[in-house]
């Protein structure tokens, strides 16, 4: 734990604690929600309610009068489109900028890590796995590789060696080389950001779902998210398919092989009207 | 000393996931990004200079008739023959044109589940051989993103992997210009 901690204290510019996710997230829990609530969370910060409300603005249909301010906004779009802009608009701000150590340029890991949330939640309405849930915690499932990013570029020309001639996971070829990897890293910084125990289980082992418990349904969705993002082309960087198979996956989530093909034409049908919503380029 | 290209008119048409481009306009580059699973298909006819780039993600549209009628480019029993014929409608000849293939990563897994990447491969092998077609050069598997370019002018193919910075020519120039 030690280990992890200090690789995320040594970064120089981690983006401040998205402190709005996790308490949104607990309001939404709630049976009867507090729209109220979640308006003046919201409105603590200008920048992000303006960013609310263009984007509100934007996911609209045409010809629908524009919304004003927030609390037309909870009303019209509802709790949990709010909240997927919400997370959008604080997860571009960190995992927008390129990722050098991994070869990810500008952009990528942004898109990335919609693709993969909106695979994953698109499979959570099959499974019946709380969407907000699977949504948040695929949307983050990679926040650890900003941590890591400046590490990787110092040990990236032996990491790529060992990926290619000893066939190993990226995601071991960290561990070896550095002592921790990205998976790990990301779970705890986003315990260290007050997230709930699920999200940080889903996260910490997304690429091993089944070490996840008694969360590994929902790092189960987050895994299958992810590699149908990399399947449909949206995985970026040095040797980005170097991950495990883990057929258990598809028995945590309910679904079989066969259903992958479908998965991926809907996230593909779905990113087209999204991509505007969460400022995919 | 090579010869001057018309590098001010160079035109770049992106082919998305799922769709197809051909051309015969010497200015235009075909260009698909994103090859994961999925297959980049480049055929091009130097004596008419017109080809096209299909970008297919899945082997099989009986999985989805509906879209495979909507989008023929999405799957390799709909696409290639789509590709074909919209070249063949710029004067395109079967036995000219030249083949390259790219894409078809595959993750690191011994079950099958996950090999959508062969999968796709195998089923355009198949196509290909049941109509005596054959590649050029191919640059498939492995465990990496890639982008491919077709030079109309040209004919050349060349391959960008993420997180390289460098291209690879996949094709050299067809035609002399």
């Amino acid at each position: 734990m030690q280990e992890l901690d200090d690789y995320i204290d040594k970064v120089k510019n981690l983006p401040t604690a998205p402190k709005i996710l996790p308490e949104l997230l607990a309001l939404l829990e709630a049976e009867d929600v507090d729209s109220e609530r979640v308006v003046r969370l919201i409105a603590v910060d200008p920048a992000l309610t303006a960013n609310v409300l263009r984007l509100c603005n934007s996911a609209m249909l045409a010809g629908a009068s524009p919304v004003g301010d927030l609390q037309e906004a909870v009303t019209r779009l509802g709790f949990k489109q709010i909240f997927q802009i919400v997370a959008a608009t604080v997860g571009s701000q960190a995992l927008n900028p390129a990722q050098t150590g991994y070869g990810i340029n500008r952009g990528e890991l942004w898109k990335h890590s919609v693709t993969s949330a909106v695979a994953a939640q698109l499979l959570a309405q099959r499974s019946g796995e709380n969407q907000t849930a699977v949504f948040t915690a695929t949307l983050l499932h990679d926040i650890g590789k900003i941590v890591l990013t400046e590490a990787v570029e110092q040990v990236y020309a032996k990491l790529l060696e060992d990926v290619k001639d000893e066939q190993t996971t990226l995601l071991d070829a960290e561990k070896r080389l550095l002592g921790v990897q990205h998976a790990e890293v990301g779970g705890r910084l986003l315990a260290r950001w007050k997230f709930p125990a699920s999200i940080v289980s889903a996260v910490w082992h997304h690429h091993h779902p089944a070490a996840a418990q008694p969360h590994e349904k929902l790092a189960a969705h987050v895994y299958l998210g992810n590699m149908v993002a990399y399947f449909i082309g949206h995985g970026y960087g040095h040797q980005a398919f170097a991950m495990s198979g883990r057929v258990e996956a598809l028995d945590l989530t309910g679904i079989d092989a066969a259903t992958l093909p479908h998965l991926m034409i809907e996230t593909l049908e779905q990113l087209k009207t999204v991509e505007k919503l969460f400022n995919v380029t | 000393m090579p010869s001057p290209t018309l590098a001010g008119f160079e035109h770049k048409v992106v082919v998305g996931i799922a769709e197809l481009a051909v051309s015969n306009n010497q200015n235009v580059t075909l260009t698909t990004y994103s090859l994961g699973s999925c297959l980049g298909i480049s055929i091009y006819d130097p004596v008419v200079k017109a080809g096209g780039l299909l970008h297919i993600m899945l082997p099989d549209s009986t999985i989805d008739a509906g879209k495979a009628a909507a989008h023929p480019a999405m799957f390799v029993d709909t696409g290639v023959p789509a590709l074909f014929r919209a070249a063949y409608q710029l004067k395109a000849e079967k036995h000219r044109v030249v083949i390259c293939v790219a894409g078809g990563a595959q993750i690191m897994d011994n079950s099958g589940f996950f090999n959508i990447g062969a999968r796709n491969f195998d089923a355009l092998s198949k196509l290909f051989g049941e109509h005596s077609l054959k590649i050029h050069a191919d640059q498939v598997g492995g465990l990496v993103n890639r982008t491919m370019h077709l030079n109309l002018a040209t004919g050349q193919v060349r391959l960008k992997v993420s997180g390289q910075n460098q291209e690879t020519i996949l094709c050299k120039s067809l035609t002399t210009t």
